[in-house]
């Protein structure tokens, strides 16, 4: 019971595309779970399963302790949720809509409403035709931080943020984490998700190519290494798990398997080092490396 | 202008078969009603007592106006004249909103002028497509009259009316669409400005102010008189409107900003008291509910006014002997004419009802059923809030069609809404048709609806000149109305309860089907 979320070779067909090919999703309860993939890599399609609005063909799914298609109305009672791409009803406010989400949710915080409409700088008394696209995904924000949920589900929710924004929605989301909300954010904007995220999958193709902490992504993936050296280090490009090896004089650039680290520094040490800088991959560099995958 | 080529072709891409197909079933008909017409009254006499018998009519009067000639082409430029003009006009204005606002509102068209697309274009695009297609249809008509033996000259003549009618609203489309930021209220306005318009020369035909007639399009395209004379001129009358109303949208356009309308949005309340999903579809529902409701009303005004002493007027021996082999000996010819009269409006009346019934569909395209149904409102309960006023709508629109008419008349009130109502059950099958639909194939379920709808009326107009009959012509739901003014009410539970009974199982069906599928947004 201690898993907001759980699937299990989850496999979803769209005629003759396969949009989910058993998809494996874990979120624990309590945490900030990043769901990372490229366009197109079935994270929307997971996300209307695990709401009910679809049906999976295949594998099995379980949300809050219940099947989300045959429990669809009282496990609503305790999520909410943020489409990636919102639409609104154009003769509404944003005020009415965020009032009737609320209601339709069991109640919403008016001291919290209030606070986050004054913080995102939302003008609740305009008809939702008038909204940017920023604008109607903060009314579907405000809506779901003040409500009372135990899991929000956020699909892609900075799409249409500025910078600011993207900021104050990180911040409120650490507040959701610290009042012991569970969170899957959905997202392929990645500082976001390595900012905010406990652990993460990544999707490509509808399948989990890989789960875990940032740290236990980063052990399977090279580390970037630039050094000036005293003398030469011929026996480098000898050495397993070192790719992309660049050689300018006395500079040198280099990827280094995790596990290959230990021979590679004994090595330039043996040359000796004047400058040295080693950088953990970013979550682009995790990412690219999946998405090449699937492209080759 | 640059860039108006690009968007025709896009135009042509994104509506081919619809296009095809309003041109092929407007240019066919024409040929077949001139033929049947042939076949049905061979020889002038038979022609001139059915003409005699039809202009004694009232209610063919208000929907068709008066037959110039009865000739073969005069009856079939009679016969088609309205309904041609009334079916293009609305085929026009629909293109018109969805190709220029309906673009503006989804953001396509931001899209595309930020390309090499000149500030005109868009509006440009949709006038050439709509007004070519008019032309064309009008045009292919013509070759097949000719066929069946018709002067050539008043053939074109009728052809170029026929798609003079559709022009007109190309260019009343046209300029609305510059008016709201909304494309509903756009569409609203233009098909609103139709049915006054239509109910103006329906009024100067058969409530004898037949001046009136050339104040409205529907008028000019019968007084141009094909096949009676001919007269040419009054085509340049229509252009003149067209000229005068596109010159009118090319400069509204020049006055506003993309996306922005005429008409600006105000500011609403900053907190909402919508209790639910209920509310929130009376709040989607109630604004074109009452908009059709003072449409159906205004109807029902003229026609209680048109009804009016007809009884005394039109006591002739042709319409005595009509309203007897319709209604009985002893039936009165203002409930004749009531009964053929509102035949037609409940068909109005269920594309009313339509309208409602497939707006949930609508919420769903759009995406905004997604947002809806993630929090604890269930599927059922989220259709059921929209089927509630596609079930209720119908009743409080033909109770103003029949409280209107009766009041007006000056008759017995309550026995017109009875008779009115007594529609209720077949316009329920045609939102319980769309409600299936909804369930079963949710993305289709728009254009099949109104595909089903069109062909129940074009059955009924093939079943009046006999090119339908029997099985196919019990398909049609109206056809099973007892007419209640007349014969009709002396057992009316039987029809009545089965239609009600066939639309509660298709609804009802449609529902069941709708808590076990995917939700199908259109993105």
């Amino acid at each position: 019971m201690n898993a907001a979320v759980r699937t299990d070779g989850l496999v979803k067909t769209f005629g003759q595309a396969r949009a989910l090919d058993g998809l494996d999703l874990t979120v624990k309860t309590g945490e900030v779970h990043g769901f990372l993939g490229p366009n197109g890599a079935g994270k929307t399609t997971t996300i209307r399963i695990l709401l009910g609005q679809m049906r999976a063909d295949g594998g099995r799914v379980e949300l809050l302790g219940g099947d989300p298609w045959q429990d669809a109305t009282e496990l609503h009672r305790r999520l909410a949720y943020v489409p990636g791409d919102v639409t609104l009803w154009p003769s509404l406010t944003g005020g009415e809509v965020i009032d009737l989400l609320g209601r339709v949710r069991g109640g919403l915080d008016p001291r919290r409403r209030a606070e986050l409409l004054e913080r995102f700088e939302l003008d609740p008394r305009k008809k939702c035709r008038t909204y940017s696209k920023g604008n109607r995904q903060k009314v579907a924000l405000v809506a779901a931080f003040a409500s009372d949920v135990e899991l929000l589900v956020l699909d892609e929710p900075t799409s249409g943020l500025d910078p600011l924004m993207e900021t104050l929605f990180n911040e409120c989301v650490l507040q959701e984490k610290r009042d012991g909300r569970t969170v899957l954010l959905s997202s392929h904007i990645l500082s976001e998700v390595e900012a905010l995220c406990d652990r993460v999958s990544i999707i490509r193709a509808g399948r989990t190519v890989e789960t875990g902490t940032l740290a236990d992504l980063r052990h399977l993936t090279r580390t970037s290494v630039r050094a000036e050296l005293i003398g030469p280090a011929p026996g480098l490009a000898a050495l397993p798990g070192v790719h992309d090896l660049a050689v300018d004089g006395a500079r040198l650039r280099c990827q280094v398997d995790g596990d290959a680290l230990t021979p590679v520094l004994a090595e330039l040490a043996r040359a000796g080092v004047r400058t040295l800088t080693t950088q953990p991959p970013t979550l682009e560099e995790l990412f690219l490396r999946h998405y090449e995958g699937a492209a080759r | 202008m640059t860039g108006t080529w690009t968007l025709i072709r896009l135009i042509l891409r994104r509506d081919r078969v619809p296009l095809l197909v309003w041109i092929a079933i407007s240019a066919a008909l024409p040929a077949a009603i001139a033929s049947s017409t042939t076949a049905l009254y061979p020889d002038q006499a038979a022609r001139d007592s059915f003409a005699a018998a039809s202009m004694s009519n009232p209610a063919q009067l208000a929907t068709r106006g008066p037959i110039y000639d009865a000739s073969v082409g005069g009856l079939t430029a009679w016969t088609l004249g309205s309904s041609l003009a009334l079916v293009g006009g609305l085929v026009s204005v629909l293109m018109m909103i969805r190709h220029t606002r309906g673009e503006e509102e989804t953001g396509r068209r931001e899209l595309l002028a930020s390309g090499v697309v000149g500030r005109h274009a868009p509006l440009a695009a949709a006038l050439a497509v709509v007004l070519t297609a008019n032309l064309l249809l009008g045009l292919l008509a013509v070759p097949a009259l000719v066929g069946n033996g018709l002067p050539a000259g008043s053939s074109l003549l009728f052809g170029l009316s026929v798609a003079a009618g559709g022009w007109a609203f190309t260019a009343v489309a046209a300029v609305t669409a510059q008016l709201t930021a909304g494309s509903a209220a756009a569409r609203g306005i233009a098909l609103a400005a139709g049915g006054l318009l239509f109910a103006l020369r329906s009024l100067a035909d058969a409530g004898g102010v037949a001046w009136a007639a050339w104040l409205t399009p529907f008028g000019w395209v019968r007084l141009t008189m094909p096949y009676a004379g001919d007269r040419w001129w009054v085509l340049g009358l229509i252009a003149v409107f067209v000229a005068a109303l596109a010159a009118a949208a090319f400069a509204l356009s020049t006055r506003r900003d993309v996306a922005g309308g005429l008409v600006s949005a105000r500011p609403g309340p900053a907190t909402g008291t919508l209790p639910g999903a209920f509310g929130l579809a009376a709040r989607l529902h109630r604004g074109t509910l009452a908009g059709f409701a003072i449409g159906f009303g205004l109807m029902g005004v003229l026609l209680g006014v048109a009804a009016r002493g007809l009884d005394t007027q039109l006591d002739t021996p042709q319409f005595r002997e009509l309203a007897a082999t319709v209604g009985g000996a002893d039936a009165r010819i203002s409930e004749v004419f009531f009964t053929f009269v509102m035949y037609v409006f409940s068909q109005l009346v269920a594309a009313a009802a339509l309208v409602s019934a497939l707006r949930a569909r609508g919420e769903e395209a759009a995406g905004r059923a997604e947002l809806l149904l993630s929090t604890p409102v269930g599927r059922l309960r989220w259709g059921l809030s929209h089927l509630v006023f596609a079930v209720a709508g119908p009743a409080v629109l033909l109770t103003a069609l029949g409280a209107a008419a009766g009041l007006s008349y000056g008759g017995d009130t309550v026995r017109v809404i009875v008779a009115t109502l007594a529609y209720l059950p077949a316009v329920w099958t045609v939102v319980g048709i769309a409600t299936l639909l909804f369930g079963v194939l949710p993305r289709q379920a728009t254009a099949v609806s109104w595909t089903v709808l069109g062909l129940v009326l074009l059955v009924d107009l093939l079943a009046e000149f006999k090119l339908a009959g029997g099985l196919v012509l019990e398909l049609s739901p109206f056809v099973h109305v007892p007419a209640m003014l007349l014969g009709g009410a002396a057992s009316p539970a039987p029809p009545l309860l089965g239609l009600t009974a066939v639309a509660a199982a298709l609804a009802g069906a449609g529902m069941w089907f709708l808590r076990r599928r995917d939700l199908a947004p259109s993105a």
